[in-house]
C-alpha cells in the first residue's frame, strides 16, 4: 500500500519540491534560521499562505491582519471538506491529520484516484497525504539551505502545477462524464476573474456551488 | 518582543488560521446525515474546482507574447501524453520540461 501511495502521489511531487525551493529561497531573504522554513512547512503547511507570510514578515505587520488574511487566503479550503464528508470516517488523529494536509493539490489528487481493491480508503489517504506533505517540507528546507549555494536553474518549473491540474481535470472528465460541472467551473472562473480578480479563487469557488445548488433546487421544484 | 519572538507567534497564528478552515465542514456538516443536495454539491465540486485551478493557473499568461505560444505547446504535450498514455508523471514531467526549456532559451 506505501508503495502504491508513493507512486500515486509523486506528480504532487513534481509540484512541491520546487514551490517549497522557492519559498525557501525567498524565506531566507529574511534572515531567519533556515529550519524556520522547515518549521512552517509542517505546521503552517499552506502554500499560498506562507509565501504570503514573506510580505507579512518583512513589513511586520501585525497578528490580528496575519489571522485575518491567512484566514480569507484559505477559505477556499473550507468547501474542500465538503468531498470528504463521509469517507475520513470516524474523528480520532488520522481524520484530525487528514484535514490539515487539504492543500490544493492533495484535494485534487484524493477527489480524482480510484482506490485499489483490498486498501482501506482512510488509510490510503492518510499516506498520500504524509508524502506529499514530506515533498513539501523537504522542498522547503532544501530551497532554505541552499539559498546561497543553488546554481540549478528552475525557471519554468513552476509549471508543474499547472501540468499537475490539467492532468487531474482530465481525469475528472473521464470519471464524471458530465459537462454541467465543468461548464460551471469555467463560466464561473472567468466571472471572478473579470470581477473579483483578487480574490478570484475564492470568488470562482463560491460563485460555483452556489450556481449548482440554485440550479438543482429548480430541478427539484419542477419535478 | 524580539525577531524570533515575533516569527514564532506568526508561525502559530498562521498554523491555526488555516488549520481552522480546513476544519469547518467537518464540524458544522455531520457525516451520515442524508441530505441529496450536499450529497450532489459533493460530487460536483471536484471537477469544478479543478477547472477553476487550471483557469486561474492560466490567467497571468501574458497574451501578447512568447508565453503563450510556449505555454499551449507545453499545454498540449501533457494533455497528449495524458489522453494517450494515461501516465500523470509522464506527462507532467514532458509538459513541465518543455516549459522550462522554452522559457531558459
Amino acid at each position: 500500500m506505501i508503495r502504491s501511495a508513493v507512486k500515486i502521489s509523486l506528480p504532487i511531487m513534481f509540484g512541491f519540491v520546487p514551490l517549497g525551493i522557492a519559498f525557501g529561497l525567498l524565506f531566507q531573504d529574511l534572515g531567519y534560521p533556515w529550519y524556520f522554513a522547515s518549521l512552517m512547512g509542517i505546521i503552517v503547511y499552506a502554500g499560498a499562505a506562507q509565501f504570503m507570510a514573506i510580505g507579512f514578515l518583512s513589513a511586520g505587520l501585525g497578528v490580528v491582519e496575519i489571522a485575518m488574511s491567512t484566514f480569507f487566503l484559505n477559505s477556499r479550503h473550507m468547501f474542500y471538506g465538503l468531498s470528504f464528508l463521509e469517507s475520513f470516517g470516524n474523528w480520532n488523529i488520522r481524520k484530525l491529520y487528514l484535514i490539515f494536509g487539504m492543500t490544493d493539490e492533495t484535494y485534487a489528487l484524493l477527489t480524482t484516484i480510484q482506490v485499489p481493491d483490498g486498501f482501506i480508503k482512510e488509510r490510503y489517504y492518510l499516506y498520500i497525504t504524509l508524502f506529499a506533505q514530506f515533498y513539501w517540507v523537504l522542498g522547503c528546507t532544501i530551497g532554505a539551505i541552499l539559498a546561497d549555494v543553488l546554481t540549478f536553474n528552475t525557471d519554468g518549473m513552476e509549471f508543474a502545477a499547472t501540468a499537475l491540474f490539467v492532468v487531474l481535470l482530465i481525469e475528472q472528465w473521464i470519471i464524471v462524464r458530465r459537462l454541467l460541472p465543468f461548464i460551471v467551473g469555467f463560466i464561473s472562473s472567468i466571472i471572478a476573474l473579470v470581477f473579483f480578480i483578487n480574490h478570484m479563487l475564492l470568488t470562482a469557488i463560491m460563485i460555483s456551488i452556489a450556481s449548482i445548488v440554485f440550479m438543482r433546487l429548480i430541478k427539484g421544484s419542477q419535478s | 518582543m524580539n525577531e524570533l519572538d515575533y516569527l514564532i507567534i506568526v508561525i502559530i497564528v498562521m498554523a491555526l488560521s488555516t488549520y481552522f478552515t480546513r476544519l469547518i465542514p467537518f464540524v458544522l456538516l455531520s457525516p451520515g446525515r442524508e441530505s441529496s443536495i450536499l450529497n450532489y454539491v459533493a460530487k460536483s465540486t471536484p471537477p469544478m474546482v479543478m477547472m477553476i485551478l487550471v483557469v486561474y493557473m492560466l490567467k497571468d499568461i501574458n497574451y501578447q507574447s512568447y508565453e503563450l505560444i510556449y505555454t499551449l505547446i507545453a499545454l498540449t504535450i501533457t494533455i497528449g501524453f495524458q489522453v494517450y498514455k494515461r501516465n500523470a508523471l509522464l506527462s507532467i514531467v514532458a509538459g513541465t520540461a518543455a516549459y522550462m526549456f522554452f522559457v531558459q532559451i
